[in-house]
């Protein structure tokens, strides 16, 4: 055990009436990756906020090179060769690259003056050594978030950190993106520095990692090698139980065609002659890359960017939006990809959450809201989406991201749609209250729903879709059947016109 | 630290309080339209000078230019137990605003003095408790034309600098929408062409003949120095010598703006106290004014007597506080006939 | 077919390249407003562009300069101040009264030796710096809006100018006479182009602007001011110390503040509790119509100036135009509003 990097013994920390991380171990090896996983609640965080100084612990010991640490912060951490990549980058967009990595402790001279031609070559130095193609001048907002997330872990590098936490780093990312990571992961690794990588996509672990630990409950449950794992035995391990198939049943059946896109092309961006049909209770994937133009289709539809031509026909008539709320009218639904930015109310309760999309349907005497018949509605979805939730008044951020879904699936149940567009539905979501989601998506179906998922993650639209349209470029490339295709050909196709 | 900091800020805002408020509550409420105008402030010294002479309590409350902040401070007053009001009424523009504090006053059976800003004779007139000290707005802009006209007739080849036989001026207002700027404006002009006409002279020619007001006006209102100094110094940049054209006359609404301009003239060598000098005029005679006379680098003003003004309320309200008739004791000669309205006089201020 | 596609394709060329023509027009919609506006007013009133006029565009311009810097620090925070406007006037009537001449009769403190100005101007500096300090303390340390803290410290500042204008001879009379010492200082003039002078003020705003680009761009502190504006909860988890920086944003706008009222004091030459009223609406204003985005951590030096003189050139060009000072406000006011739009158009991303 000469190459241990970093042992967090027996963490203790409790909150009041739960025991958040009980008597958790972790030993990170030089120059390995390390997967952390468990679903949603079972403690990584929590153990990471210990690590980093957020929290507090109440017992245990962290040792980093053999000597005994307890950060003050994650400012403390980093200067001591701790860093983390998180999954919600926080950056100064505004400012350059190289502003951005040497924030707070820019090169100076008379400690006033910033060298700004050294802050230059410093950060040149780095992207070459990790082969990331950036310009240290660039501004940050203007480079994609795949990009951002380079520069984050090139900030991590430039501290000489020594352990590296990844936090779900592949979420915003495409596959080609991924690619260029995992290339990075491994130059890390070679280096000598420990990786800690937190995911839920199990295929990806199972491909970087060298160990992998299953947390459960605030408890560490296994640590095995990755080599010795599948799919079926990290499930297993999260959740308690042998979960028998990771999708559920199909028991919808599509009928007639309800909708009809015909040669639909877009203004402002790449969305260029597109058609297909959907019918009535069947589920649609929409396969590609990011950027391949899924969810600018999916926004067109919806209203939300300017058409230069093309035709939508619902029920045979064609349809004309002038905006989201004709679309609202008309029967559309769309659930956005950016759950934070555009889907939830952060602040606002379960129930504003789920009756805003729907307020005009409560309004009495075209005065007052009908608090009793919202009250109800909300209960409703509470029940019919299993939402876990201690009351409707909870602010929704309080909920974990597959609650938060199922609330915002319930809000546009309500406006009881013909037609729900799902833009990544699972994204972020642990293992089980996945299951939960796809089987919500089937049983909309079933109950007469069409439904439009855009999903990143190719084993779940294959695990649910009827069929899958497969978009390149901004066109589609191709239309494959769910049962008899495989992720080589869907990934041909999504390569089509890149 | 953040605990102990909000502590000493509360502690200190309570020693504030209890420092400044003062337990009178009867005795004169005195409003002002607002503390920020020169003149009012010599009015307001002078005046608590004159209550503390005759042993009158007093309260001062500045209403910042805002009819609503006065009228909802008069009603506080009242319930107070005010035994007189004295108010420099914000809003000249109509009665509403004094007629309804007349109405709160008459309600509480309280004397109202008001001062300074004019009410009309109607709402005097309403309320038998009820007087007004002032001016006559129209004197003023009389008097300075009247001055004007004087000191162009004795001087006007001097002031004619490039010999055109023409005198052009350039006018400062100090607000728009208030009786005392409009009639200044008017009258400091119109008396002015009057007397050079009879005496065979052409009118007086403003400066810039493609601004059809012949006025420049303070926008935020405030007959501010900064004001007029913008402007002076902006019409120098093409009305000059080196033009042929300079500006030969300069008349201001109020002293602060004569300041102002002055200021302006001197960047550019005139009025500095040497025989180079563009006669200014302004109304008020502030102790700057007077001293720029002394100087030579100012021509003439309107005096307002500020002390005459404050005795005079004084007075009146220790009248009002006695329970005597109001006008005991005052000036019959300064009193308008057929209303309670005192007319402190203006005068003419060359210098001594 | 190939034919076809080659004409499709030169129709995209061409489109592409009006559409930019009319994106490059948008962009720059201010600067051709502002040469328009000249030409035009020129044509009117051919006098305003003489040198005399010029200077005095520039020196009015000058005078503004250093109160729109330090706001545009306080706007790149994503803040904004209030209490700008108080704080010159309450700078420009202390800083004239301690720099009243002897001889003066209405002197404020008759006892009182004309102290000297470079003593003055650091009280001045001092009197500005410890506002900014606290503006900036409240808003660090208490979470506050800037707007609210401002509001406040606007209103207990112009409380103090009230209080101080009544002490001593003064009985809230405007303060004049000032000190040769001091006038010719600030308006005094050491170069002249042609029969006009250019006051020194003008160098000091020069000297003012120069140093504030050298801290905005090249000091560790202008970066992290930017960085704070752009995203606080980024620059602190990176080691800045974002209460710090705060502070020393708003102390050095407080300490410009402080410069602005010590010019105003000789170059208007009367100072009351008007001085300054509103002032840092007007910087605002030219803030935001250079460049200055509410969107917080975006702003170039280059920006203010040319806000603060496009502002002038509307003051000094109506004047010149003889056009109603009521026309003014509305043309001010469209002028910010299509400027800011113009701006952000910059920030939205087409959909």
């Amino acid at each position: 055990m000469k190459n241990v990097l970093l042992e967090m013994k027996n963490i203790t920390k409790e909150f009041p009436g739960v025991k958040a991380l009980d008597n958790v171990s972790l030993i990170i090896e030089k120059g390995t990756v390390h997967a952390l996983m468990g679903e949603n609640g079972a403690g990584k965080s929590t153990l990471m906020k210990c690590l980093f100084g957020i929290y507090a612990k109440d017992g245990g010991a962290i040792i980093l090179d053999g000597k005994e640490v307890n950060f003050k912060n994650s400012k403390d951490a980093l200067e001591n060769g701790v860093a983390m990549v998180h999954q919600e980058l926080n950056q100064a967009l505004k400012r350059t690259v190289s502003d951005n990595i040497w924030l707070g402790r820019y090169p100076t001279y008379f400690k006033t003056i910033v060298n700004e031609k050294k802050m230059y070559n410093d950060t040149k130095q780095i992207f070459d050594s990790l082969n990331i193609k950036i310009n240290p001048k660039t501004i940050m907002s203007s480079l994609p978030v795949s990009q951002r997330q380079m520069v984050e872990i090139a900030k991590a590098v430039s501290y000489n950190s020594k352990i590296i936490v990844f936090d779900e780093p592949t979420s915003s990312l495409n596959d080609t993106e991924v690619k260029h990571l995992f290339e990075i992961i491994n130059r890390l690794k070679e280096k000598g520095c420990g990786i800690i990588y937190i995911s839920h996509k199990m295929e990806e672990i199972l491909e970087i990692s060298d160990y992998v630990t299953v947390m459960r409950d605030g408890m560490h449950i296994a640590t095995h090698k990755a080599s010795d794992m599948n799919i079926d035995k990290i499930i297993k391990l999260m959740v308690g139980r042998e979960l028998t198939a990771r999708f559920p049943e199909k028991t919808n059946k599509p009928e007639d065609v309800i909708l009809k896109v015909e040669e639909l092309s877009s203004t402002h961006n790449l969305l260029n002659n597109i058609s297909f049909v959907l019918k009535k209770g069947e589920i649609l994937g929409i396969a590609g890359l990011a950027g391949s133009g899924r969810t600018e289709l999916l926004e067109n539809i919806f209203g939300l960017s300017e058409r230069k031509s093309g035709k939508i026909f619902l029920h045979g008539k064609e349809l004309k939006i002038k905006n989201t709320n004709d679309s609202v009218k008309a029967g559309l639904a769309l659930v956005t990809e950016e759950r934070r930015a555009n889907g939830i109310f952060a602040i606002l309760d379960i129930l504003s959450n789920a009756t805003i999309s729907n307020l005009s349907k409560y309004i009495k005497f075209n005065l007052f809201l009908e608090k009793r018949k919202m009250k109800s509605d909300t209960d409703n979805v509470i029940k019919s989406m299993r939402v876990k939730t201690p009351s409707q008044s909870t602010q929704i951020r309080t909920l974990s991201g597959g609650n938060q879904q199922k609330v915002i699936f319930g809000r546009w149940m309500l406006t009881e749609p013909e037609i729900l567009m799902l833009d990544e539905p699972t994204r972020g979501i642990d293992v089980g209250a996945k299951y939960e989601i796809y089987q919500l998506i089937i049983e909309m179906a079933q109950n007469g729903k069409s439904i439009i998922m855009v999903s990143s993650e190719m084993p779940e639209l294959l695990g649910i879709c009827d069929r899958i349209i497969v978009m390149s470029g901004g066109t589609i490339a191709g239309e494959v059947n769910p049962a008899t295709t495989n992720q080589e050909e869907i990934m041909s196709l999504a390569s089509k016109y890149v | 630290m953040k605990k102990i900091i909000t502590g000493i800020l509360s502690i200190m805002l309570l020693l504030n309080l209890a420092g400044c408020g003062n337990g009178k509550s009867g005795g004169a409420h005195v409003f002002y339209y607002t503390y920020s105008d020169t003149y009012i402030s010599n009015v307001r010294a002078k005046l608590g000078d004159s209550f503390n002479k005759m042993d009158i309590s007093y309260h001062d409350y500045d209403s910042n230019g805002n009819q609503t902040t006065q009228t909802e401070q008069v009603q506080t007053a009242i319930t107070k137990g005010a035994k007189a009001l004295v108010v420099n009424v914000v809003n000249t523009g109509s009665d509403d605003a004094a007629s309804g504090i007349i109405t709160q006053a008459t309600k509480a059976d309280i004397p109202v003095i008001f001062f300074n800003r004019e009410v009309s004779d109607k709402v005097v007139n309403s309320y038998k408790n009820c007087v007004f000290v002032g001016t006559d707005a129209k004197e003023a802009g009389h008097m300075q034309g009247e001055m004007i006209g004087e000191y162009l007739l004795n001087n006007y080849d001097k002031t004619d600098l490039n010999g055109d036989g023409k005198i052009s001026y350039i006018l400062f207002k100090g607000e728009e929408g208030n009786n005392e700027a409009i009639y200044r404006t008017q009258f400091a002009v119109e008396d002015a062409n009057n007397i050079l006409v009879n005496a065979g002279k052409p009118e007086l020619e403003f400066y810039d003949i493609s601004n059809p007001n012949k006025y420049l006006v303070d926008k935020n209102g405030q007959w501010s120095a900064a004001a007029a100094n913008e402007y002076m110094s902006t019409a120098l940049t093409s009305f000059n010598d080196a033009n042929n054209n300079m500006i030969e006359l300069v008349i201001c609404n109020n002293d602060g703006m004569a300041e102002g301009a002055i200021t302006a003239l001197s960047s550019v060598g005139y009025n500095t106290g040497s025989k180079k000098m563009i006669p200014v005029f302004g109304v008020d005679a502030t102790d700057a004014a007077v001293e720029l006379i002394k100087n030579n680098r100012m021509t003439g003003t309107i005096k307002q007597d500020a002390n005459l003004m404050a005795e005079t309320i004084a007075v009146i309200t220790s009248n009002a506080l006695n329970g005597k008739d109001l006008l005991d004791n005052i000036d019959k000669t300064y009193i308008d006939k057929g209303v309670a309205k005192v007319r402190i006089p203006y005068s003419k201020y060359l210098g001594q | 077919m190939d034919n076809n596609q080659n004409v499709s394709n030169a129709n995209k060329r061409f489109k592409v390249n009006k559409n930019t023509i009319i994106e490059f027009l948008i962009d720059n919609s201010l600067y051709i407003f502002i040469i328009a506006a000249i030409i035009a007013i020129q044509i009117i009133s051919p006098m305003f562009l003489s040198i005399p006029s010029i200077i005095n565009i520039i020196s009015l311009s000058a005078a503004n300069l250093p109160l729109a810097l330090g706001i545009a620090g306080c706007i790149i925070l994503t803040g904004t101040d209030l209490s700008a406007g108080r704080i010159v006037g309450v700078v420009a009537c202390v800083s004239a009264s301690l720099l009243q001449s002897t001889g003066y009769a209405n002197k404020m403190f008759p006892d009182l030796n004309t102290m000297s100005v470079y003593t003055v101007f650091i009280i001045a500096l001092a009197i500005g710096g410890i506002v900014g300090l606290i503006n900036g303390f409240c808003t660090a340390k208490f979470h506050l809006h800037p707007f609210i803290v401002t509001l406040s410290t606007q209103l207990i500042v112009y409380g103090f100018l009230l209080m101080y204008l009544m002490i001593g001879n003064n009985n809230g009379q405007s303060i004049s006479g000032l000190d040769s010492s001091f006038t010719n200082l600030i308006t005094g003039s050491i170069l002249s182009i042609g029969e006009t002078a250019i006051p020194n003020f003008v160098w000091f705003s020069i000297i003012i602007t120069a140093l504030m680009w050298f801290i905005w761009n090249k000091t560790k502190f202008g970066k992290n001011m930017f960085a704070v504006g752009s995203n606080p909860d980024a620059a602190n988890v990176s080691g800045v110390n974002v209460t710090r920086t705060i502070i020393y944003v708003f102390t050095l706008a407080g300490i410009l503040y402080g410069v602005t009222g010590f010019i105003e004091a000789a170059r208007i030459g009367s100072n009351s509790a008007a001085t300054g009223l509103n002032y840092e609406l007007d910087a605002i204003a030219a803030c935001v119509i250079g460049g200055v985005s509410f969107v917080g951590g975006i702003g170039k030096i280059r920006g203010v100036i040319i806000g603060v003189v496009l502002l002038r050139i509307i003051f000094v060009g109506l004047t010149f135009l003889g056009i109603d000072a009521n026309m003014q406000y509305v043309i001010k006011g469209l002028i910010i509003l299509i400027a800011c739009a113009i701006d952000m158009r910059k920030y939205l991303v087409k959909k």
